[in-house]
């Protein structure tokens, strides 16, 4: 039996109503956002260039996309429904009257909700990375800025070698067989992972030192949320067992904290040692600050518009290293439908058939390309106040 | 050719006979996504040959705009909306591009605030020097070196040929300056542009400057235009002054007639709330202007000034756009207000007579003796060398401060006044001697080992008010946060119940509370600053040059503010400051520092009259005083201060002090004098005989025969013109009883 194939008009068509649940979402979101700018300190200023809008309309469109993946997309990423092996976009699935929208891999999958699902590895490990770096290198940044002298230069000399190593080589290194099967992985995620725990209850301690009541709970709540995701992270012990992560996972998820800590190690000691000399440091100085409170709540906030562009740019570096270690079959299980990965897979046959290396790759691109318009206008909107 | 730098040609003769520069109602926007933004509305003033024309105003009001605009140099989104400039009788608007490039090269010349800005820091200064005539004049190398070379010397440089062999950054500021102004002159220009070319220098560095600026329009016939937010400087440099207000010029004219007879209420507001000789503290008090600034895009119909103006008259002052009205009876006096004539020029403004009662010193609560702060600096940690040098912060400081008294520390940059206070705060720790605050030694403890009592006794309040606020908190919690830390208050409520408190008692709104700081102005921000550094009762506050980064009209209301606070608590305040006028208002007791020694201390009568330092005479000489009728006796030091890395033997004012040769044997050069008493707890550090110094004079004199004439203005007959209806006007200012 011959497959049927749709028209092309109708496959976009298709595709345009498959998102419908986005589309909702976009509309009530940005609707909202934009009625009340006013209101919305900076996420709100976004909105009064087209260029901030785009780049929150990319960002929002992938991150609907991947909460909804259930629902978009019409086949499970990893099916393999022999018939539709390599077939061309808009062919109908005889069985249920499906269409594979961007047709088939080599392998007989759903290039379509392929990569809709791979939306949602790229958008929890990304940002998650970047995160977790984040608190790394905010946590180490902070002290070498603001004390400077020997800690500086330890952390500085440790920050530069990792940097001056080149990243691809790290992560063969990092995600060969060899090194998965030693405990190291589990010990590098075992001391990144304790930096958020770290961080918040210093935050908090600093703080509310002398307002016990706020205190506790602060505290309590850091350590019973933080412990036990930390149990289920690096032990794979959630006595829940919500909490999981695959040890290809966590592998990569160690490598691209470590590749990136250093990169924002670096900007916050360099904007710690720019903000220290204001008045305002020197005031809490003066009334008996503790050097952490000054470092956490004085001069942290004031770092924020940079981190927060660091960030943004941050994220679609991480996602353009995934796709990179996916292609060199570095990243995750074969069979992910990350979108490196099926880009990986889709090149190898990229001179019989193209379509099914196109769809991950826009989407790959389109995203990171929302990440910077997003990382512009916010660098734009901070500079003007 | 070097005759031209010698005895410069006296302007063209030719269509440079006319004015230099002529605007007429220039109209300057900047045109930003918010849209447009009015930076200058309808300017006009005339620049004569050899004229010097001074352009005053706050921050904000358009001055600098003013400049950029004759030098066409209004980036992109600047644009000249209205009006002509003419240079040299052609209208610049008309040129084409060369022409202009040509202009702004040759004929007119520009120096900004900051030197570094006009200066290659790649470039030995004498190859820029010479650049000059090279490109413009197309001469020898071997004659664009002697011009180079003359130049710098007629800029008083010392050491020329070694000033032509050096990079810009091993000059000091001062020096920076002098070359600038140096290769301005060498283009010879008709026209030099100055915006505030002395306000990142130090007193006695920017009087040298000023010395220089005001010789030349007499030694090259270059006409000049000063722009600077110091009424002082503006004195000694002009011949004619334009007032500017909220994009507007509002007052024109004669440097006399503006000073003595001026004919706007904003002018007499700036010169009420400046520290002029004879205000006092407690009998004659600043009067500041109420409110602030408008923003430009929301300038009130009428007269700018209207919503701060004592002499409102509604339906006559918001009628119509005012524009500059002649004043009869003076040459070329000019002023925007309807109602000058009808104004009693000598009414203060309601509430203003306030006449405080002299609050007497109780006990000792600081005293500080024998205080020493050394710095170790160099030495490589890395190498581990031990070697280092000491820089001397504090040298042997001893002095005493008591209830409710104000002591003032005076100094230039770099003379240890930062350091003093930082050893007081707790954030660095002496090196010797001993700082007493109230019975407790406090000199050896860090801030981190203080009491909370301790902490919250001895407060400061910081210079920059842009600084010292975190932009990311709230004013009311970061007011709260300081209570918390001085335990103040047991219960969140209490806390905020005693931060509004505070907000009342320097009279800001309470609704601040929840304002973030950059929705304050300069002097609200200075003001929770104050508010913050009493919060736990400080008995002690180091106020570290609270109002010399505000506003002119703002400086007296926060000056006000913080001794009707002090008065009020009975605190102890050490004001540290560079200008000595505001310190001979608000000071009880002044402490004059030099190099990190203490040259000369004493009560304010004591200091400000004969015998003096030789370094604090010259301090007062240096300070511009805004003042007609003040003669002041002129001394000029050579050179810069010196650095404290590498200080000089002896006194430590002996590179600059022009008393050194009356004092025998070398001394001054050789031994650190030993401290002199003068009576009465005035102290000084210097070798000069008491025969030397009973002869000397007072730098600051009032003009006898100008006191005599004043009120009577001789250019005018009274009586008769608009100008002077009614009785005639006497000095405006009601400064001092005559
Ligand atoms: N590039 C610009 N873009 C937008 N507005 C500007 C720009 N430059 C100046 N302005 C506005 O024009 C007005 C006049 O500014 P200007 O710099 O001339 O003031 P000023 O009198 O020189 O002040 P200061 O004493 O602080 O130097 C201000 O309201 C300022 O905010
Ligand atoms: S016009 Fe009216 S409001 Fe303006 S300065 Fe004169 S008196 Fe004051
Ligand atoms: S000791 Fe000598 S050099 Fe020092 S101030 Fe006195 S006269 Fe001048
Ligand atoms: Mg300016």
């Amino acid at each position: 039996m011959p497959v049927q194939y749709i028209s092309g008009f109708t496959v976009v068509f298709e595709v345009l109503s498959r998102f419908w649940p986005v589309w909702i979402a976009l509309v009530i979101v940005m609707g909202a956002s934009f009625a009340y700018k006013k209101k919305l300190a900076l996420y709100g200023q976004l909105f009064d260039s087209g260029v901030g809008i785009v780049g929150v309309g990319i960002c929002l469109f992938w991150l609907f996309t991947a909460i909804f993946a259930a629902t978009i997309s019409p086949f499970d990423p990893l099916a393999q429904i022999p018939i539709m092996k390599d077939v061309l976009p808009g062919a109908v699935e005889p069985q249920s009257g499906l269409t594979y929208l961007f047709g088939g891999d080599k392998l007989a999958r759903d290039v379509f909700s392929r990569m809709v699902y791979g939306s949602q590895i790229v958008l929890i490990i990304a940002p998650a990375a970047t995160g977790f770096a984040l608190m790394v290198g905010i946590t180490l940044g902070l002290p070498a800025g603001y004390y400077g002298g020997k800690i500086d230069t330890v952390l500085s000399f440790l920050a530069n070698l990792v940097l001056a190593f080149p990243v691809i080589l790290l992560f063969y290194l990092l995600v060969t067989p060899g090194i998965m099967d030693t405990p190291i992985p589990y010990g590098m995620a075992g001391v990144f992972f304790l930096f958020p725990i770290i961080f918040f209850s210093v935050l908090f301690w600093t703080r509310y030192k002398n307002r016990p009541d706020r205190l506790y709970i602060l505290l309590g709540i850091t350590l019973i949320l933080g412990g036990w995701i930390y149990l289920g992270l690096v032990f794979d012990k959630d006595p829940l067992h919500i909490v999981h992560i695959d040890p290809n996972q966590l592998n990569i998820f160690v490598a691209v904290v470590f590749a990136s800590s250093p990169g924002v190690f670096r900007i916050v000691r360099g904007l710690v040692m720019d903000i220290k000399t204001r008045d305002y440091v020197a005031a809490a100085q003066t009334r008996g600050e503790s050097p952490w409170y000054i470092m956490l709540w004085e001069i942290l906030p004031n770092a924020r518009g940079p981190l927060i562009v660091d960030a943004c740019l941050r994220i679609g570096y991480t996602t353009i290293l995934l796709g990179t270690l996916g292609y060199f079959g570095l990243g995750l299980a074969p069979e992910s439908p990350d979108w490196g990965t099926a880009i990986k897979d889709a090149s190898r046959l990229l001179r019989s058939f193209i379509h099914p290396a196109l769809p991950p790759t826009i989407a790959l691109m389109s995203f990171v390309l929302g990440l910077n318009l997003l990382a512009d206008s916010l660098r734009e909107q901070s500079m003007k106040d | 050719m070097n005759e031209a730098v010698r005895n410069p040609a006296k302007p063209t003769p030719g269509p440079t006979k006319g004015p230099i520069i002529e605007i007429e109602n220039l109209s300057i926007s900047f045109f930003t996504r918010k849209g447009e933004i009015p930076a200058v509305m309808d300017f006009s003033c005339t620049v004569m040959p050899g004229e010097a024309m001074g352009i005053v105003g706050e921050s904000g009001c358009g001055k600098s705009t003013v400049s950029l605009g004759i030098m066409r140099d209004l980036s992109n989104i600047g644009k000249i909306v209205g009006g002509k400039i003419k240079f040299q009788g052609k209208d610049m608007g008309e040129l084409s591009d060369e022409e202009l490039r040509s202009i702004r090269g040759n004929k007119i010349a520009m120096i900004y605030q900051e030197p570094m800005a006009s200066l290659n820091p790649a470039m030995k200064v004498g190859q820029q020097l010479m650049e000059v005539p090279l490109i413009h004049d197309k001469v020898s190398k071997e004659e664009a070196y002697k011009r180079a070379l003359d130049m710098v010397r007629s800029v008083k440089l010392p050491d020329p040929e070694r000033m032509m062999r050096s990079y810009p950054h091993q000059l000091s500021g001062g020096q920076q300056q002098r070359i600038v102004i140096a290769m301005a002159l060498l283009s010879k220009p008709a026209l030099l542009l100055l915006d505030e070319p002395t306000t990142a220098l130090d007193v006695t560095v920017e009087a040298g400057i000023v010395d220089l600026v005001k010789g030349l329009g007499e030694k090259f016939g270059t006409s000049m235009i000063f722009v600077s937010h110091n009424l002082g400087l503006i004195l000694e440099t002009c011949d004619r002054i334009t007032v500017m207000y909220s994009g507007e010029a509002v007052e024109t004219g004669k440097i006399k007639d503006v000073f003595d007879r001026m004919r706007h209420p904003y002018t007499q507001g700036l010169f009420r709330s400046i520290p002029l000789p004879g205000a006092d503290k407690n009998s004659r008090p600043l009067i500041s202007i109420p409110g602030q600034l408008p923003l430009p895009h929301e300038r009130p119909k009428g007269c700018n000034f209207g919503p701060r103006c004592h002499h409102f008259v509604e339906g006559v002052c918001n009628a119509a756009e005012i524009p500059m009205i002649e004043v009869a009876g003076h040459e070329g006096h000019f002023s925007r207000c309807v109602r000058f004539n009808e104004i009693d020029w000598e009414a203060l403004p309601p509430g203003a007579k306030k006449v405080n009662e002299r609050v007497m010193p109780g006990a000792p609560v600081l005293k500080i003796e024998d205080l020493r702060k050394y710095y170790r600096v160099g030495g490589s940690e890395v190498f581990g060398s031990s070697e280092g040098r000491v820089v001397k912060a504090n040298e042997t400081i001893s002095f005493m401060a008591r209830e409710s008294e104000t002591v003032a520390i005076v100094g230039e940059s770099g003379c240890g006044k930062s350091t003093l206070a930082k050893v007081l705060l707790g954030l660095e720790t002496a090196s010797a001697g001993t700082v007493t605050l109230g019975n407790t030694e406090i000199q050896s403890t860090g801030i981190d080992k203080r009491s909370v009592d301790t902490v919250s006794s001895i407060q400061m309040v910081f210079q920059n008010p842009f600084d010292t606020l975190n932009p990311s908190h709230s004013v009311g919690s970061q007011i709260i946060r300081t209570l918390e830390k001085f335990n103040v208050g047991k219960t969140v409520a209490d806390r905020r119940k005693r931060m509004l408190e505070l907000l009342d008692l320097v009279k800001l709104p309470r609704a601040f509370e929840t304002r973030k700081p950059r929705q304050l102005s300069g002097g609200q921000k200075q003001r929770i600053g104050v508010a913050r550094a009493f919060a736990g009762d400080a008995k002690v506050v180091v106020a570290d040059e609270p109002v010399s980064a505000l506003d002119v009209s703002v400086q007296a209301a926060v000056t006000e503010l913080l001794m009707d606070i002090q008065r009020k608590n009975k605190t102890t305040m050490l004001f540290i400051s560079h200008d000595l006028s505001v310190v001979r208002y608000i000071a009880d007791r002044v402490v004059v520092m030099y190099l990190g020694y203490i040259v000369e201390q004493g009560t304010t009568d004591q200091i400000f009259a004969p015998p003096y330092h030789p370094y604090t005479e010259a301090l007062l000489s240096a300070i511009p005083i805004a003042d007609t009728s003040v003669v002041k006796k002129h001394i000029v030091l050579e050179g810069d201060i010196p650095s404290a890395m590498n200080p000089p033997s002896g006194c430590p004012f002996q590179t600059r002090c022009g008393y050194k040769k009356l004092v025998p044997d070398n001394l001054c050069e050789t031994k650190v004098p030993p401290v002199k008493h003068l009576g009465d707890g005035h102290m000084s550090l210097c070798w000069l005989s008491d025969d030397v110094l009973a002869k000397m004079e007072p730098v600051i004199k009032f003009d006898k025969e100008h006191a005599a004439h004043e009120g009577m203005p001789d250019d005018a007959s009274h009586g008769d013109g608009p100008g002077f209806a009614g009785t005639p006007p006497k000095r405006p200012r009601g400064k001092r009883p005559s």
